[in-house]
């Protein structure tokens, strides 16, 4: 048991769910965060940065010595609808922020069901919205971010406005890369503006929607088609009169499949549609069409190994994203490592030289 | 060998300049910065930019990328000297469009990419004015933005992939057809890093599905304030627009007497609004938009009816910059960001700015998305003019950045902006910023002495403490 001094000690907090660890703090701002990690730099530690726990086994995480909450951290420090902008902390719960949004009729567009995730987890872990298909993934949303870096520093890049190209833009890189280089404490983000009216139609077959330049989102899940419309109240009754289908008043958005195993599969957007009659007779599933962002999950894993050779046959990958531990032991959560690995090496340890943010939870066992 | 010998070889000796007016001309892009380009080179492959890249390294000469050299913030001048990278060579286009995508040579220009689109109903959405010359490398090294950036964003949010050449000569390619690849997204940090971390030789774009409808609008204004409200007010109602752009009654005075678009001279300020999507939205937008106009005393709501009145609307406000050779022999632009809600005080701030130093200021702007183009018609010639001119676009970004606003919206740093980056980022933010320029390439082979100011990487981080406050350890 390492002895951890009282300016660490006092940020212990009880922390629901997370996994057991020597220690479990809350910091209350920035400095905070850079004393713990300071420490564990110090002492070697490992720290697992928690937010809801939505996607806790994801990348299979080690055991941590210490668990990060990022709870404390949640306000909003500001924001200007007029500007279309939004400064929060990263342990703000995304179901919380989204409805108080949605109170001026904006979206910072995370995913439609979050659960308890945070928008520091959903960055971190690369969640995207399933109306990623027009209006683009998380990472586009991302103006600035302030993070703390393994050892200790809190850098800010980006900026507060929706369009800058100051700098390299480090704000973006923390897009899917479980706080490597540095954890996310706040973060600036693009919204977008919620039309008055939103329709969800169901149709036979994802073909049919070739009617409609840019629907908000055509999901698949499990053999079932349906395509969200928003817009005017003019303009979504139009769209689904083109549409064959029965057609529902609202955006009744899915939930991504449950299991034991829960799988990412990305594929090339035109082949969405073979992937999902490859999963059909095995697993669940909820497929983004055109955007080839299928999210699965199974009871066993028997499948896995088929579906992972014909995924990266194509240059698609499949993700293991939440699965017993055992099984993430002989199979590889991310499955062949993507190129450019030393250099993500390199840069990492930049950032963590001690590799005590999440080591181990990136590709390559990064 | 010699550098030229090593240089010939490789590409052939029609392939390297060496004549010095060929080198001058190489040797500056569109800025008021020169450099001195040591050879200029038409690699014809990514592995002939590999083989570059270790030429350069093997005699330590820097290298400079350059596509159509229409930056302008000297990116693309080779101010260390060293060769000159000319892209122009790398032109293939490959279209997919069962996945709505393309694979594109940097050297391809950015409106012949939406041409060959076309024909699959496809376009690229990124549009910066000088689309008829600049090239997608280009817009990739500067994260290019465009009039219709404000509802589809800058160039990095439709790159999917990138063919790279990395500063040890091996060629990689990042990203890809499927989306969220795993590990870093190093192709993200590559896009807007002014060829500073490799040499960009093929990028994977997405493209979009051209709209069936679209509706163009011209309002004018006889007060800058009404137009700049007018804005925010269509932005506060919940649309977002393809692009909202305004002109000052200068500017459209100096269009009008070279183009002859139409467009009203005695306004203080028009406002060029366009709404894309489908039949039924379009019109009541664009009703809507009007209304928003008026309200704010538009004194007229132009629409668009035919392609052709459409296409002049907008040739008047893309060809702004060209309209300023009858003013005064030389130009300075400015590209800078404010929050969207700012845009009232700043267009103020800015006239007084100029008043102040006696300058010629003309503004054509980006205002949907807060992004403003002040430029200032001079003559270099006249003594002291370029100390103003200087002095009053320093006021300027210092201002915009104390509102909350950005340094660049879309030109990039290049040199010009580099000391300034001081003003947006401490130097812990810069030193970060460094590291990862240092991993990239250690040397200082790839454009160096760019975007970041001398001495980020000195910053002496001396312990942890510095950051932690002393009240943290009791």
């Amino acid at each position: 048991m390492t002895s951890h001094p009282p300016h660490i000690t006092r940020l212990a907090a009880e922390l629901e769910g997370a996994p057991d660890a020597e220690l479990a703090v809350a910091p209350k701002s920035a400095h905070d965060v850079a004393s713990v990690l300071h420490h564990a730099t110090e002492k070697g530690l490992n720290v697992q940065v928690w937010g809801g726990g939505t996607r806790s086994g994801y990348g299979a995480p080690p055991p941590p010595d210490i668990v990060m909450s990022m709870e404390r951290l949640g306000e909003v420090e500001s924001w200007v609808p007029g500007d279309l902008t939004l400064v929060v902390g990263a342990g703000a719960p995304i179901a919380d922020l989204e409805t108080r949004l949605a109170g001026e009729n904006q979206t910072a567009v995370f995913p439609e069901v979050p659960g308890a995730s945070t928008v520091g987890g959903a960055i971190a872990a690369g969640a995207a919205a399933l109306r990623r298909g027009r209006l683009y993934g998380t990472r586009e949303r991302i103006l600035e971010t302030t993070v703390v870096t393994g050892d200790g520093r809190i850098v800010r890049s980006g900026g507060r406005v929706v369009k800058n190209v100051t700098g390299y833009d480090m704000q973006k890189l923390s897009v899917g890369a479980f706080g490597s280089l540095g954890v996310i404490v706040s973060v600036c983000l693009r919204l977008w503006p919620m039309p008055p009216a939103g329709v969800t139609v169901t149709v036979d077959s994802p073909d049919e929607v070739s009617a409609i330049a840019r629907p908000l989102a055509v999901l698949e899940e499990n053999g079932s088609t349906r395509v969200f419309l928003w817009g005017t109240q003019e303009v979504v009754s139009a769209l689904s009169d083109r549409l064959d289908g029965e057609s529902a008043d609202g955006l009744d958005w899915p939930a991504d499949p449950s299991g034991s195993h829960k799988w990412s599969l990305r594929v090339p957007p035109a082949l969405t549609g073979q992937a999902t009659a490859y999963l059909a007779d095995d697993w669940r599933y909820l497929a983004i069409h055109g955007v080839g962002d299928i999210r699965a999950a199974s009871d066993d894993a028997e499948a896995a190994i088929e579906i992972r050779a014909w995924a990266e046959s194509v240059g698609g990958h499949l993700v293991v994203v939440e699965a017993p531990p055992d099984f993430q032991k002989e199979f590889d959560p991310w499955g062949s490592p993507p190129s450019g690995l030393d250099l993500q090496r390199r840069l990492i340890a930049e950032f963590d030289p001690a590799r005590i943010i999440n080591p181990g939870r990136l590709p390559g066992g990064i | 060998m010699t550098l030229l010998a090593d240089l010939r070889q490789a590409l052939g000796k029609e392939n390297v300049l060496e004549e010095p007016l060929e080198l001058h001309i190489y040797s500056k892009d569109a800025s008021l910065i020169r450099g001195e380009a040591t050879f200029v080179v038409f690699p014809q492959s990514a592995e002939q930019v590999a083989t570059v890249v270790q030429i350069a390294a093997s005699h330590s000469v820097p290298i400079v990328a350059r596509g159509a050299g229409t930056g302008l913030t000297a990116g693309a001048s080779p101010t260390e000297g060293g060769i000159v990278l000319t892209t122009t060579a790398l032109n293939s286009v490959e279209i997919d469009p069962d996945n709505r995508t393309a694979w594109v040579g940097a050297g391809v220009i950015n409106l012949d990419l939406s041409a060959a689109a076309a024909p699959f109903g496809l376009h690229f959405a990124p549009d910066p004015s000088s689309q008829s010359a600049c090239t997608i490398g280009g817009n990739v090294a500067n994260n290019s933005g465009g009039a219709h950036t404000l509802s589809e964003g800058s160039t990095t949010s439709h790159v999917l992939g990138l063919e790279v050449v990395l500063v040890d000569g091996e060629i990689v390619v990042l990203g890809g057809l499927a989306p969220d690849s795993p590990g870093l997204d190093l192709k993200g940090l590559i896009v807007g890093s002014e060829g500073t971390l490799g040499i960009v030789t093929r990028v994977l774009v997405r493209l979009l599905p051209i709209e069936p409808e679209v509706r163009t609008l011209l309002l004018d204004f006889p007060t800058m304030e009404g137009a700049v409200t007018t804005v925010s007010e269509i932005i506060a109602a919940g649309m977002v627009p393809a692009a909202l752009e305004l002109m000052d009654q200068r500017m459209t005075t100096a269009v009008e007497n070279w183009l002859h678009a139409g467009l009203p001279t005695d306004a203080a300020a028009v406002l060029l609004a366009e709404v894309i999507g489908e039949l039924e939205g379009v019109d009541s937008q664009a009703g809507q938009i009007g209304e928003i106009g008026r309200a704010n005393d538009a004194r007229d709501v132009q629409v668009a009816t035919t392609e052709e009145h459409r296409a002049l609307l907008w040739k008047g406000r893309k060809s702004a910059f060209g309209a300023m050779a009858q003013l005064a022999p030389d130009y300075y632009l400015h590209d800078a960001v404010v929050p969207r809600t700012k845009l009232v005080e700043t267009m103020k701030t800015i006239y007084e700015i100029a008043d102040r130093y006696d300058l010629t200021l003309l503004n054509v702007f980006h205002a949907g998305d807060g992004n403003v183009h002040p430029l200032i018609a001079f003559d270099a010639s006249e003594p002291g003019i370029n100390e103003r001119v200087h002095k009053a676009g320093d006021e300027i970004v210092t201002f915009c950045l104390k509102v909350g606003g950005a340094l660049s919206g879309e030109h990039g740093i290049g040199l010009e902006k580099r000391d300034l980056m001081r003003m947006a980022f401490t130097e812990i933010d810069l030193d970060a910023q460094a590291r990862l320029k240092e991993v990239f390439d250690p040397t200082g082979l790839f454009n160096p002495r760019k975007v970041l100011p001398d001495g980020s990487r000195c910053f002496d981080f001396g312990g942890v403490r510095r950051e932690v406050p002393e009240g943290a350890w009791v």
